[in-house]
């Protein structure tokens, strides 16, 4: 061994020289950034592209790795040590008009394991912060949290938020009466409220629809898709909604009163049906809440999680105790759960409780709910129809609602200009070809909503360089938002640096937005700034930090 | 020697190859790397319901015993539960399997009458110039990647002219009262018309060639020679002697095609959004949706399995040339 | 049976360029092995041919993409994609990616087809038995849903594509060349070789493969058509390798990118164009060899 290190002492001073340099400044190994393939996310995966250029003019190896949905929630979500950087995307639901599910699950630390804090945020000011206002139930109070919040998320930048897309719906004016279109806060003109009010103006009675996702299930106890909830939200009605105005409103509650903190009594309207004739009672109500919480409905546990108890008073009136006062309650929970008719689900559930399968697994053959269309028919991979309720207390103008389910944007564009469809509701294609398509036309109306929902790009802060803010800072200042807006986008989109998106206008911080100072000699002189070496050329670690995840 | 004997023997073969498939099936579902319900467990589950679901799956269990319940089940026509749907595979695949039959049929039958016709015709008119054009034109045709025609038909023929919808097998809302009055109704009909198309223009090149060179073999034995000399106008050698000896292969060989049509309807199905076995295999296949996936698979092998033994033993009984031993 | 002996006169090497000869006497074989060269040449010389990468995402200074040029703007011959790259850079480029699918699967399915042919035919019995069943299993597998199923599962890459289509297309060339090895193992020769006491791997390389190569030759020459059409299709649904440009994957993003409804016709007419005329060049040339194996049919 001695030997072998004299012979080798001549080739050590070259190497010496070498070692030097790598000793005081070690290389940052090749980052590998996640996305999902081109023909899924178009979108997603050229703002990668555009991303990974700008981080390579900064002396940054990085390497793009394509994988499709199901093998990059396998690599991030549960192997939460492994990854780098990856693509991701909140979808706007109704349920996020609160901005309680964001800025708490995503980066609260109790979430980090195995929650939505998928990237590791520790920062125990922040947790402060939104357990707060998760107990504040005035709203002004609250606000003042919510903008707080985002002020530090901005100054740690956790994640590179991208933009809140705007999404393009269309429908045929000649069809349908424009001004009966209710364009929902942060959701757009594909809302409930369009469903119930828009008002056939000729001989085409139906509002025929299309979506690329196939629809898994119709199901009032399993959160199986976005489509499928389109469907759910108007077969089943639910105690409160969330309204045009993306506040909740009482809906087959007819009054509710907050007796405390963690009480809240809600009397049910009268003279509410279920579709197959029977009345809608408090005991469907107590059972529905129960369902959701009893084991069999994984999925929908958690928005009833924080019910303490559900009782009954008198013939209408359920009241509701919560475990901890809840600012949301009324969005997650009461705007969420469905009401079932305990006389199909009960047998359905206690059968069920003796099997491995839940209710999740269980697809009825006709859902019976009492919302505003009842289920008709369902044709797997080519439509779903409902029919309207006339008797609902809010019932359609329209006769029937059909879903298309049409797998490709070509084809749902082609249709909807022949007529095929009538009302746009899922266009994944470039927002641009719809406008000048609805140009030609001359019958259809194009409306874009700004999305409640955010695309951004998540660090691992559990692994180095990630856990450092100043270059996290750095990569985020890299790229010019409007880049993405306009190349990723094809500009339907706004420039994002908050989760709260500008859709909950409220909520939403706009300074943190405006503030945001990027390009690509911003972000180098905050890595020479925060002793980073080889900016523009091969970036090396601040003096005395080593490579430790190099393979 | 009884000319049972050799339809067994090959229906015990295939069955061997049925049994093979569908163990590869198998492997190749399981052995892929990564958790395969990662895509259906909600982040919200707690340990315990990802591992309830797990076990609904029975994905807890070693893989000797999980390929023992799977071969059990498949033999009682049991298909598992769908990932993603939570519901029979079987039953899923039994209401999709209809509408890709009836477009593989009718764009086999479309493309073998026009094939036969064709064939024999160019036959008829060997050594001509349009014989030479033809055949090139015919060899394209076999060229072309199945889902580009589709394409290209799509955009004039609906986008461009019109004429036809853009895809799915019926207008929105409409019901039938059976599938036989689905399939005959004008709507149903326009809806097939260029998928169909997309399949028969690629199929119709092989009976083509093929009647075409049996023809001219057949043309060249004893007994047409025999019938020239007796004078028969050349159109009736042609139709009485020569097609007729020349079609029995053409005809074995649609056994075959059926296998491979059902492959290529994988594609033009998710051009012509058409709701079938093939866009259901994809779709499972992008979704992860293992069993699904497994299921549409093991369908479209059965088919071709048996459109193998089917045109085997045409060959083996109707070919007298083929000795049974 | 086809009949392709060659004389067991010159020597070894002679021979196989004799097996080989390509069919340039037949018209149709001339015209695909003109377009052959030519696919050839832009293959090799893409990167001196193509004017742009075929990747790189071109955009303005005020961060405008170059996206949705026709033909002729700004300079580009066929016009951008909606991503803002350059077509004609992408036709030619995926000509590179089209021959390395198509010449590796042709080889692949040629090389396992023939060792596969060569061992059942000449040593029969149980071999023979064993790999004729298992061809029947791969002629029960579904080819594309197969070819499919193992580029989703596996790492997207071009190579994963090949060998799924390899796996299953060898087994139309082990059928053939078996019957061929068949009727050549009775020959006279054979037999002569056999009685002086040559080894079997000396009778096979020297007596058996120089008669089957021009067979091996007209199904490779049909494999290249089909992994070609093959990849294409897998591409199209979205399974394919993201980073290699080809036709396919061109015609993937023209029909996700709406070319159709943009009657962007510059854009998914030419790759079709490129798969047809490649593809059917395969098939001359291969019926050229059919023409010079089985002159019966040569008309």
């Amino acid at each position: 061994m001695k030997t072998l290190v004299t012979a080798a002492a001549g080739l050590a001073v070259g190497a010496s020289l070498w070692a030097a340099s790598a000793s005081a400044q070690d290389q940052i190994r090749t980052i590998e950034l996640l996305t999902r393939p081109q023909a899924a996310q178009p979108a997603e995966f050229q703002a990668i592209q555009l991303i990974a250029q700008e981080w390579r003019k900064l002396g940054l190896d990085v390497n793009v790795n394509v994988m499709p949905w199901s093998q990059m929630a396998d690599a991030v979500w549960y192997n939460r040590e492994d990854w780098d950087v990856t693509a991701w995307q909140m979808a706007g639901r109704p349920e996020r008009s609160d901005p309680d599910e964001i800025i708490y699950n995503l980066f609260h630390s109790s979430t980090a394991e195995n929650g939505y804090n998928f990237i590791g945020y520790k920062n125990p000011e922040y947790d402060a912060l939104v357990e707060e206002q998760r107990v504040t139930v005035d709203p002004e109070a609250r606000q003042k949290l919510v903008l707080k919040a985002q002020e530090i998320l901005d100054a740690d930048q956790p994640n590179m938020m991208l933009v809140h897309p705007q999404q393009a719906f269309a429908f045929d004016k000649t069809v349908f009466d424009p001004a009966s279109v209710v364009d929902q806060s942060g959701i757009g003109i594909r809302s409930y409220w369009t469903w119930l009010g828009l008002t056939p103006t000729g001989d085409q009675k139906d509002i025929i629809v299309n979506s690329s996702d196939n629809v898994i299930a119709v199901n009032p106890l399993y959160i199986s898709g976005v489509t499928d909830n389109w469907l759910t939200e108007l077969i089943y009605d639910r105690l409160f909604r969330v309204g045009p105005d993306g506040l909740p409103q009482p809906w087959a509650a007819e009054s509710y009163d907050w007796r405390d903190d963690t009480t809240i009594a809600v009397t049910l309207r009268d003279g509410l049906t279920f579709h197959d004739g029977k009345p809608v009672t408090v005991d469907d109500v107590v059972f529905s809440y129960a369902a959701t919480t009893g084991g069999e409905a994984p999925m929908y546990a958690p928005f009833g999680s924080n019910v303490a108890s559900v009782d009954v008073e008198g013939d209408n009136t359920i009241v509701f105790t919560l475990n901890t006062p809840s600012a949301s309650f009324l969005t997650s929970s009461l705007a969420k759960i469905n009401i079932i008719p305990k006389h199909v689900w009960e047998p359905i559930l206690a059968d069920l409780s003796t099997k491995d399968e839940n209710a999740e697994s269980y697809q009825e053959d006709t859902p019976i709910g009492s919302g505003a269309y009842k289920f008709v028919r369902w044709l797997p991979n080519e439509e779903i129809v409902l029919e309207a309720n006339a008797d609902h207390f809010n019932a359609p103008k329209a006769e029937r609602f059909i879903l298309r389910l049409v797998p490709n944007a070509e084809a749902a564009l082609g249709m909807l200009r022949s007529g095929e469809l009538n009302f746009l509701t899922d266009f994944q294609g470039d927002p641009q070809v719809l406008l000048d398509a609805a140009e030609q036309d001359g019958d259809l109306e194009v409306v874009s909503t700004v999305d409640i929902g955010f695309r951004y790009v998540a660090f691992n802060l559990r692994r180095p360089p990630f856990n450092d803010p100043a270059f996290r800072r750095a990569l985020s200042a890299a790229v010019d938002r409007r880049l993405i807006v306009n190349a990723a986008f094809k500009k339907f989109a706004v420039p994002s640096n908050s989760v709260v998106s500008p859709a909950l206008e409220y909520w939403h911080a706009e300074d943190v937005v405006t503030g945001f100072e990027a390009g690509s000699d911003v972000a180098k002189s905050i890595l020479q700034e925060a002793g980073y070496g080889g900016v523009g050329d091969r970036l090396t670690y601040p003096d005395g930090v080593k490579e430790t995840l190099a393979d | 020697m009884s000319t049972l004997k050799p339809f067994l023997i090959r229906t015990l073969q295939l069955m061997l190859v049925l049994w093979a498939v569908v163990t590869i099936l198998f492997l190749m579902f399981r052995l892929m790397p990564g958790n395969p319900l990662a895509a259906y467990i909600d982040p919200t589950f707690t340990a315990e319901q990802q591992e309830a679901l797990i076990r609904q799956f029975g994905l807890d269990k070693p893989l000797w015993q999980q390929y023992f319940t799977y071969l059990g089940n498949l033999l009682q026509g049991e298909l598992g539960y769908s990932f993603r749907y939570r519901t029979p595979v079987a039953e899923r695949i039994m209401l999709l399997l209809p509408n890709t039959l009836i477009l593989t049929f009718s764009s086999l039958i479309v493309a073998y009458t026009f094939g036969i016709l064709a064939g024999a015709w160019l036959a008829w008119k060997r050594n001509s110039r349009f014989e030479a054009a033809a055949l090139p034109a015919v060899l394209a045709t076999r060229a072309m990647p199945e889902f580009w025609l589709g394409m290209v038909l799509l955009a004039i023929f609906s986008f461009s002219l019109g004429w036809f919808p853009a895809g799915g097998t019926r207008s929105a809302g409409t019901s039938y009262d059976s599938l036989w009055q689905l399939y005959t109704s004008a709507n149903f009909l326009s809806h097939l018309f260029l998928p169909m198309m997309t399949l028969a223009i690629y199929s119709q090149g092989l009976p083509l060639l093929l009647m075409r060179s049996n023809m001219l073999d057949v043309m060249k034995e004893d007994f047409v020679t025999m019938a020239k000399i007796k004078g028969l106008s050349p159109s009736a050698v042609v139709i009485r002697h020569g097609a007729r000896n020349a079609l029995l292969p053409v005809m074995t060989s649609f056994a075959i095609a059926v296998g491979y049509q059902l492959q290529g309807n994988v594609v033009v199905e998710s051009v012509f959004s058409w709701p079938g076995l093939g866009r259901e295999l994809v779709n499972a296949v992008a979704a992860s949706d293992y069993p699904l996936a497994q299921g549409a698979f093991l369908m479209i092998a059965i088919v071709v399995i048996t459109m193998n033994l089917i045109a085997d033993l045409l060959y083996t009984f109707l070919d007298p040339r083929i000795s049974h031993a | 049976m086809p009949d392709t002996s060659v004389k067991a006169t010159s020597s070894g090497i002679a021979r196989i360029f004799e097996a080989i000869k390509l069919p340039v006497g037949d018209p149709f074989a001339l015209a695909g092995l003109i377009i052959y060269a030519l696919f050839i040449f832009t293959a090799i010389a893409a990167p001196l041919i193509a004017p742009y990468d075929p990747t790189e995402i071109l955009y303005t200074e005020d961060y405008d993409l170059a996206s949705d040029l026709l033909p002729g703007e700004e300079g580009h011959i066929l016009g951008t994609t909606s991503l803002g790259r350059d077509i004609f850079s992408q036709i030619v480029w995926g000509a590179r990616s089209a021959l390395l699918v198509g010449f590796t699967a042709a080889f692949m399915v040629a090389f396992i087809g023939s060792v596969v042919g060569l061992l059942a035919g000449y040593f029969g019995g149980r071999v023979d038995a064993f790999l004729m069943r298992l061809a029947d299993v791969a002629f029960g597998i579904p080819f594309l849903p197969f070819v499919i199923v193992i580029s989703a599962f596996s790492e997207p890459s071009i190579w994963n594509t090949v060998i799924a289509m390899a796996l299953v297309l060898w087994r139309d060339t082990g059928r053939v060349i078996r019957s061929q090895v068949l009727s050549l193992r009775s020959r006279g020769y054979v037999e002569a070789a056999r009685v002086v006491g040559s080894s079997d791997l000396k009778i096979i390389l020297r007596h058996i493969t120089p008669n089957i190569l021009p067979l091996s030759f007209l199904y490779g020459s049909i494999a290249i058509g089909w992994a070609i059409l093959t990849e294409a299709s897998i591409s199209f649904l979205g399974f394919g390798d993201p980073d290699a440009i080809s036709w396919g994957f061109m015609l993937q993003d023209a029909f996700a990118s709406q070319a159709l409804a943009r009657q962007a016709y510059h854009w998914f007419i030419p790759p079709g164009l490129a798969i047809i005329l490649v593809v059917s060049a395969g098939f001359f040339i291969s019926r050229g060899y059919e023409n010079l194996l089985f002159p019966k049919l040569g008309r």
